[in-house]
């Protein structure tokens, strides 16, 4: 039942993606703010952290498609990104400590790296124009809030779900 | 060297590379047209995505009920004060329609560049990241769309089908940076109308820019801004914005304008794809390319008809 559930969860997140970006741009005052929801690769990273890393990197590569795919046309940025982003992640276990509050820093810390990523690839293609301070203000910032808030919220779940995968795939092996 | 060749995971990682790149490049190119495993994935994830998309707008429905309800008093002050102005508006309406319609007939006039089919849509995703502007309709070529239809909600113009595939379709919204979005508007000055090209985007301004104005006429801030139907696919008369400066641009050649656009980009859910019934021309609102795309049209407003 749970094998299942890992994968049922991050199908859910990326559909949910695309409903919550509806939501933005938001206007603050004079300021129009994007958040970016990146709910599918914040998974990723404690899949990676906390279950394994190979099966994070592939699970990467096939969200990564699938998002080139259906929403950006551009096939091979999100399916790189993705398994990068999820290596990097497992990689790091053996230098931090394994609490909840340090992984949901180090995955926001990941995924504004890749935002940033992202925008100097755009910005490289002559997809966006936007100078780099408003980018940081209007765009960076906002995102790793939103996502902040969404991770500092679901977090715990996150971890539960796969630490009860974890102990049923010990089992399994014993 | 051996020692490097050995390295296996340094290789793999050297070879995707060089294979994501060529991927990346491959793609750029050709953006038009989506080849058949890309239709096939996007469908698929177009139907599970529309399966998502209804509970969703459902419950964004149920807020934005709650937040019109919280606006009731003030709005309905607002409104009374306009019925009267209405009212009389009203009757001036339909004199101009009747009259409008006695000397459409006495001219023998049948089709204009106005008339179009309204194809309704729903919006089921929003590209999440989102450096291009672009959302995806539940619509597709199954349903009669076709690429560089003109799109709107109710309040005016949002964007242009950009890509089709059999059940889903993209549209690139207004505010795009890319050089060949065109759309050939008018403003509506007190006189007589103003024609220019729509292009471009000001991000900071968060406004439209209307290019290439002829500069010996009269532009004012707060005139409202339409699409003409002569760059070839849109309709006529879909409203776009309102002037809200003017300078000449940058050979002083020409006026440009900048335009604060009338609908709204956040929350879209429900659009209209306007198919016109004039005959059609690949012009400044499609590709450029000039090329009369007039004997397709033909057989779908026959099927109008029916």
């Amino acid at each position: 039942m749970i094998r299942f559930l890992i994968p049922f969860v991050a199908v859910v997140l990326f559909l949910l993606e695309p409903e919550f970006a509806l939501f933005s741009p938001i206007q603050w005052g004079e300021e129009i703010l994007y958040l970016v929801p990146r709910f599918v690769i914040l998974y990723l990273i404690f899949i990676s952290i906390y279950y394994s890393r190979k099966r994070a990197c592939l699970y990467g590569l096939f969200f990564g498609l699938l998002y080139d795919v259906f929403y950006i046309d551009i096939i091979g940025l999100y399916s790189f990104l993705y398994p990068l982003v999820c290596f990097v992640a497992g990689s790091s276990i053996r230098f931090i400590h394994q609490h909840l509050s340090v992984t949901t820093i180090l995955s926001i810390f990941l995924v504004g790296l890749m935002e940033i990523v992202l925008y100097y690839f755009f910005s490289f293609i002559n997809l966006t124009t936007i100078p780099l301070a408003s980018f940081l203000s209007n765009r960076l910032l906002p995102t790793i809030i939103a996502n902040l808030l969404f991770l500092s919220m679901l977090g715990w779940a996150f971890k539960y779900l796969i630490n009860a995968r974890v102990l049923q795939h010990t089992r399994d092996a014993s | 060297m051996p020692q490097f060749f050995s390295n296996k995971k340094l290789i793999l990682l050297l070879v995707s590379i060089i294979f994501l790149v060529a991927l990346i490049s491959f793609s750029l190119r050709d953006r038009q047209n989506a080849n058949l495993p890309e239709q096939f994935i996007k469908d698929t994830v177009g139907f599970a995505q529309s399966l998502v998309a209804k509970p969703a707008n459902y419950i964004t429905g149920i807020f934005n009920n709650i937040n019109s309800l919280l606006n009731t008093y003030e709005e309905n002050k607002r409104l009374k004060m306009r019925l009267e102005d209405f009212a009389v508006l009203q009757a001036e309406v339909n004199t101009l329609q009747s009259e409008n319609e006695s000397l459409k007939e006495l001219v023998k006039k049948e089709s204009s560049l106005k008339d179009f089919n309204p194809l309704k849509a729903t919006v089921i995703a929003r590209n999440p990241d989102q450096w291009e502007e672009k959302i995806i309709l539940n619509k597709g070529s199954s349903h009669g769309v076709k690429l560089n239809m003109a799109v709107m909600t109710a309040k005016g113009l949002i964007g242009k089908i950009s890509l089709v595939t059999p059940f889903t379709s993209e549209v690139e919204l207004l505010q795009t940076n890319n050089p060949n979005f065109r759309v050939s508007a008018i403003v509506q000055g007190k006189k007589k109308d103003i024609f220019g090209l729509l292009e471009g985007y000001d991000a900071e301004r968060n406004e439209l820019i209307l290019k290439r104005i002829d500069s010996s006429l009269d532009v004012n801030v707060g005139e409202q801004v339409v699409s003409s139907g002569l760059g070839g696919i849109f309709p006529k008369g879909i409203l776009i914005g309102e002037v809200t400066e003017v300078t000449t641009d940058d050979f002083g050649l020409t006026k440009m304008a900048y335009i604060k656009p009338a609908a709204d980009f956040s929350m879209l859910e429900d659009v209209i794809i306007a198919k016109r019934n004039a005959n059609e021309v690949d012009g400044s609102d499609g590709n450029g390319t000039n090329a009369d795309l007039t004997n397709e049209v033909e057989e779908s407003t026959g099927e109008g008809e029916e």
